[in-house]
């Protein structure tokens, strides 16, 4: 690359730094707020609306919208979004701390009952994660979804 | 495959550092990369409250896998796939109607997507090298890659610097800009590059 090369390069490269809305910055920096250190992150085992919508049949009575899975090696979080609410089941069945973490507002707390069963209404908006205290299962976080 | 900086030592310090909390090198990432996430959305078209969207996620999903990340030195290459898997994300919301197999999805290991990526990483090479300059080197360098560009009689009555002076001035600061480490290294990764077609 011969010096006239280099200077336009750097011209193209100092043009878009200048192009980036400010914005952008003050949202990544902000992001390291989020940084979970007690917490093992899940991964996504299944979601409906990558393989193309949930199957029918499954609950007869409140026919879900999105069906996703979350996994560690001890623990899974089963979640269905339905018209009216989220509705959550921890695997193995047990007790737990449900904190549904919002990136646009404030978090809320519900109880998964001592059969792993857990109800968050309404569907929460936006990007979201779910910081799962489970009795046995240990701490554990999902990646942040839009559900 | 295309020479990236995999041995870039910086963005390995950073993120083993932002790995431990540190926010200050957390803020160094997001300096040297938000420009790429910023290209990788505008590629898609998308612009306003949907980019914001795209950025905010991709950044929380950084953090999230800050641990995890297998080759911190390719984080250009896993910020353009995620910032590309999110922008997808946002289309997909927006045409619901229209199967994935559809959408003009690209070929993200195609030549001119590796072509692309040297590029951001050449020029992210190029900012820090460019900050890493004095202060007449950065002014002199900022007026001579002006668009639309300044006659050096302009350049000389803004700088109080002789038109002869100019050139010889341009020549230094390029140099150093040349031999800043991280630019060093991948200016010799692309000319292996060319001299091997």
């Amino acid at each position: 690359m011969n010096d006239d090369e280099l200077l336009d390069d750097l011209g193209a490269a100092m043009r878009a730094r200048a192009s980036v809305p400010p914005g952008f910055l003050a949202a990544g920096r902000a992001a390291f707020a989020w940084r979970t250190v007690d917490a093992e992150l899940a991964a996504l085992a299944f979601d409906s609306a990558e393989t193309g919508g949930v199957l029918s049949g499954t609950r007869a009575d409140d026919a879900a919208l999105r069906a996703l899975t979350f996994a560690t090696a001890t623990l899974t979080v089963e979640l269905e979004v339905g018209e009216d609410g989220l509705l959550g089941q921890l695997v193995p069945p047990q007790t737990g701390e449900v904190r549904v973490e919002r990136r646009d507002g404030p978090p809320v707390t519900v109880t998964a009952d001592d059969v792993g069963w857990f109800v968050v209404r309404p569907v929460p908006a936006g990007l979201v994660r779910l910081h799962v205290t489970a009795a046995e299962g240990g701490t554990v976080v999902t990646p942040w979804t839009t559900l | 495959m295309i020479a990236t900086v995999r041995d870039d030592p910086t963005v390995v310090d950073l993120v083993g550092r932002a790995r431990d909390g540190d926010q200050e090198a957390w803020e160094a990432i997001v300096e040297r990369y938000a420009t790429l996430v910023w290209s990788v959305c505008r590629r898609h078209g998308l612009s306003g409250p949907d980019a914001d969207d795209v950025n905010a996620a991709v950044w929380l999903r950084l953090v999230e896998n800050l641990g995890a990340l297998r080759e911190p030195a390719a984080l250009a290459g896993w910020l353009r796939t995620t910032t590309r898997r999110e922008c997808l994300a946002v289309l997909r919301g927006r045409r619901r109607q229209i199967p994935v197999e559809d959408q003009d999805l690209g070929d993200e290991v195609d030549a001119a997507s590796d072509e692309w990526l040297l590029r951001e990483e050449r020029h992210i090479a190029l900012r820090e090298a460019f900050d890493g300059l004095s202060e007449r080197c950065r002014e002199l360098l900022s007026l001579l890659f002006a668009d639309p560009p300044l006659e050096y009689k302009e350049i000389s009555a803004r700088l109080g610097m002789k038109i002869g002076a100019i050139g010889p001035n341009r020549q230094r600061c390029l140099e150093r800009l040349r031999g800043s480490p991280g630019l060093a290294a991948l200016l010799a990764a692309s000319g292996n590059r060319t001299d091997r077609r």
